[in-house]
């Protein structure tokens, strides 16, 4: 049984002003977040991974794994979890792993971590999804991170114990880039039936392997509250009071592998002592739900506080920190 | 302005931590740089001495022209940080209002991309950001 | 010490796109050979002060490229360096190389083309001139390291940003004076107080241009300038070198005032002269905060009150010594290599009486120039004399 010992979460101060880049290009509609969390020009997946590292272990260094999940590393062919456990002055013997994900990337490695061997794990899921122009209506770009220690040896001095998971999968192009292209493709309408297929699947898959009825979880974390998604959930017996504290869609965005991340953080941050938390993530088709039971009440990261304490940025700021500025030599 | 991935190389990894030097001879900290040199004593041997990362802020100007590095990021605030330990060094403050900062504002270290190398290496290390505890 | 100033020769210090490095170069050292009545053949060795050829040129060895184009080959020559404080190092030597008796004829020179990149390239490669893998790494430049000083020097001495002000004044008002400055308007307390921003608390007017220009001295032993009465007769009696930090962070107003306070100290028992007997004085200022903190170190002016002359008159043409009558390098701007050179042509110039009307001072004898150079790391003073024959 593994046990979550801490947690915490980081998002970047700034909120670009979605509604505006959407006027700019002429895209009718209500703008479906009323900011995007931009990371600032010297800040990175990696940094935001530090930023939640920090928070998360307080000083702690004695781990024996570092998994990081993101779809956006600063680098190809090297490992962010390398570079974070070298900042974060982890032992040298700790075991450095990057999952290459979508937002389902956060629950994989917390089913790595439940059967790891080697001490404390941190699992930090860290994203910037970046899409240009007026796709950045469709796709929410924004960057956060989020970060857990997870001890399968642990018992007493947890926060929370980590139960089955559950998943169902299938074949779909909704979201993906090809190789390592700069910006996602996404079909939308592929993705919107995907949503409402997977999760459900998945969710019912957990109800038969936890025997916990979806409606009687505390609160219900999902990276992506889609309307397809909550209507799933719905048939399954969910109450719009069980989603009330973990949603940040509509405030800053969609935060990739980080989304799953951020909506945890905000359901451990409402709990207490016997809550329970319903993780739910979807990423290319693929569902994945985790049984969360909270053991002891755990200290706020703040998460909601950070959401909230947004400064606007203006478009042209946005586009000058997020259009290839970073890859150029400086 | 990089001379080379060999450098980056030599030069990065230590940039990731956060430390100053520790003269073996008479104790006193100097920054970082100061690795063949204690500047107290004139000594030739010190130690790297892990840092913290609190202190607090005794000189500061906001700056309108900056290099290339920080293309972008102005205007931002850069003064010289005493950290708790006993060594002042300098640092940019991200994050805040340069009318928000003073003389005696307690800050606290964080990871930033500093800058990026013409053969592409990412130099990480710390700047600072106002300690909200 | 007495070296002899046979001939001096400088360019315009402005934006000059159309000449190159060695256009700049050639122009001052055939100035300054026209002016001492030399042929190349006659300069023994040649010191040439440039400080970014490699960056802002893509081109090194500057030394042995003017000595080619000036047709000073086969005389040794040689390339200085010593941050901003080049120029004044090149001087040094080359009065070495006299005093040393080695020597009969040499020419120092100082060139700097820095405007062929853009602005930000170059304030990049200016920071080279510190540590800017370390501590400039951090996001100090030298404006915003200076910055830093002048923030220690209000806050220590009770100073606000418009008794600094007047300093701006003053040097744009001789400024507009100089027909080779680079900036020739004058402005007002008001004015520099509404100037952009460039670091907190510094402002545009309280920092220097990027430059292209050159200047050129001729020095010979005494007896060759003393057997040509006709000629002026200005000689150097003092040369006197230090350094400092080369790190802002260990920079302390007692490192900014010593400086200059340890090497002028020497310079003055050299010259056997006080700081009272100086009629005129160029005093790097590349930020408007560095000439009052200079004034101190030469002791004009007691520590916190260097500020003061601007505003009351004694650092004006007329006072009690005369500050940066050429406009400073806040007008003149600060071609790195050259600044020190040009210092000394605008002391002779003065002491010659052939300094431009409006900011020539009367009669003056006994001259001084101190440049600086790095975060606090060169401090350079000499010391010229005009003598009757």
């Amino acid at each position: 049984m593994a046990v979550l010992t801490s947690y915490g979460a980081y998002v970047p101060q700034y909120r670009a002003p979605l509604g505006e880049i959407q006027k700019f290009y002429g895209r009718p509609g209500r703008p479906r977040s009323r900011g995007l969390a931009t990371p600032g020009l010297d800040e990175d997946t990696l940094t935001m991974a530090y930023e939640a590292a920090r928070r998360a272990l307080k000083g702690e260094r004695g781990l024996g794994a570092v998994i990081v999940a993101t779809q956006a590393p600063p680098f190809g062919l090297r490992k962010v979890s390398q570079t974070l456990a070298n900042a974060l002055r982890l032992d040298d013997g700790a075991v450095h792993m990057d999952l290459g994900a979508n937002a389902t990337g956060l629950l994989d490695a917390f089913r790595i971590a439940q059967t790891l061997d080697v001490g404390p794990t941190l699992v930090v899921a860290t994203d910037h999804l970046v899409a240009y122009r007026d796709r950045v209506a469709d796709v929410l770009s924004a960057g956060a991170a989020a970060a857990f220690v997870i001890d399968p040896r642990k018992k007493a001095e947890g926060i929370a114990e980590l139960g089955p998971q559950a998943r169902a999968a299938e074949e779909v192009f909704d979201v993906w880039m090809l190789g390592r292209e700069q910006e996602p493709r996404f079909r939308l309408e592929v993705l919107f039936d995907a949503y409402a297929k997977a999760t459900s699947a998945a969710t019912a898959a957990l109800e038969k392997a936890t025997e916990r009825p979806t409606g009687k979880y505390t609160a219900i974390c999902p990276s992506q509250p889609h309307p397809q998604v909550l209507r799933g959930l719905a048939k399954l017996g969910a109450q719009p009071k069980q989603l009330e504290n973990t949603q940040f869609i509509g405030d800053i965005g969609n935060v990739g592998a980080a989304s799953s991340g951020l909506a945890l953080c905000l359901g451990l941050d409402a709990s207490r002592k016997g809550s329970t938390l319903l993780a739910l993530a979807y990423g290319g088709g693929e569902a994945v739900a985790q049984e969360i039971t909270v053991t002891k009440k755990p200290k706020s990261a703040g998460t909601r506080e950070m959401i909230d304490a947004g400064e606007p940025i203006g478009v042209g700021t946005y586009y000058r920190w997020t259009e290839g500025r970073q890859q150029q030599p400086h | 302005m990089t001379v080379s991935a060999i450098e980056f190389s030599r030069l990065g990894p230590p940039k990731l931590h956060l430390y100053a030097m520790k003269c073996d001879k008479c104790g006193e900290l100097s920054p970082w740089w100061e690795r063949n040199h204690c500047y107290h004593c004139g000594n030739d041997s010190l130690t790297e001495f892990e840092l913290k990362g609190t202190g607090e802020l005794t000189n500061y100007t906001v700056v309108y022209y900056p290099p290339r590095e920080f293309l972008g990021q102005e205007p931002y605030v850069v003064g010289h940080i005493q950290m708790d330990e006993g060594v002042n060094m300098p640092a940019p403050v991200m994050g805040v209002d340069p009318d928000a900062v003073e003389v005696g504002t307690r800050v606290d270290a964080t990871l930033r991309r500093m800058k990026l190398g013409h053969e592409g290496d990412i130099y990480y290390s710390y700047k600072f950001v106002v300690d909200d505890e | 010490m007495k070296v002899g100033v046979l001939g001096i020769g400088k360019t315009p210090h402005k934006i000059q796109h159309d000449k190159s490095l060695k256009d700049l170069a050639v122009e001052a050292g055939r100035k300054a050979m026209n002016d001492a009545g030399v042929a190349p053949d006659d300069i023994q060795m040649l010191y040439v002060g440039n400080v970014g050829s490699v960056g802002f040129n893509y081109e090194n060895s500057t030394g042995l490229m003017v000595a080619h184009h000036l047709g000073v080959v086969p005389a040794g020559a040689v390339r200085v360096e010593a941050a901003c404080g080049t120029g004044a190092w090149a001087l040094h030597l080359g009065c070495v190389a006299i005093a040393s008796g080695l020597y009969d004829t040499v020419m120092v020179l100082g060139v700097e083309k820095m405007n062929d990149l853009a602005t930000v390239e170059g304030t990049s490669i200016i920071a080279q001139a510190a540590d800017s893998k370390e501590e400039y790494f951090s996001g100090l430049t030298f404006p915003s390291g200076t910055a830093l000083t002048a923030r220690k020097y209000m806050q220590t001495y009770g100073v606000t940003e418009e008794d600094l002000a007047h300093t701006s004044v003053k040097n744009h008002y001789y400024g507009a004076r100089n027909p080779s400055a680079h900036l020739r308007f004058e402005c007002t307390v008001d004015e520099v107080m509404k100037s952009a921003k460039v670091a907190d608390p510094l402002k545009l007017y309280e920092v220097c241009p990027m430059t292209d220009a050159a200047s050129a001295l001729v020095l010979c032993r005494p007896e060759i300038l003393e057997a040509q009465p006709k000629r002026p007769q200005v000689y150097i009696t003092a040369t006197s070198m230090g350094s400092g930090t080369w790190y802002q962070a260990s920079d302390t107003l007692d490192d900014a005032y010593n400086l200059f306070a340890r090497p002028v100290e020497r310079a003055y028992e050299m010259a056997g002269i006080t700081a009272d007997d100086v009629d005129v004085a160029e005093i790097y200022n590349s930020f408007a905060i560095q000439e009052p903190l200079g004034i101190e170190g030469l002791g004009f002016a007691e520590r916190g009150e260097g500020w003061k002359g601007a505003a009351d008159g004694s650092t004006w043409l007329d006072g009690k010594v005369a500050i940066n009558p050429s406009g400073g390098l806040l007008c003149k701007g600060h071609p790195l290599g050259a600044t020190g050179s040009t210092q000394a042509v605008d002391v002779v110039e003065q002491l010659r009486g052939t300094a431009p009307e409006g900011m020539l001072r009367d009669d003056a004898e006994i001259g001084i120039s101190a440049c600086r150079g790095g975060p606090g790391s060169v401090g350079a003073i000499h010391i010229y004399q005009r003598m009757e024959g």
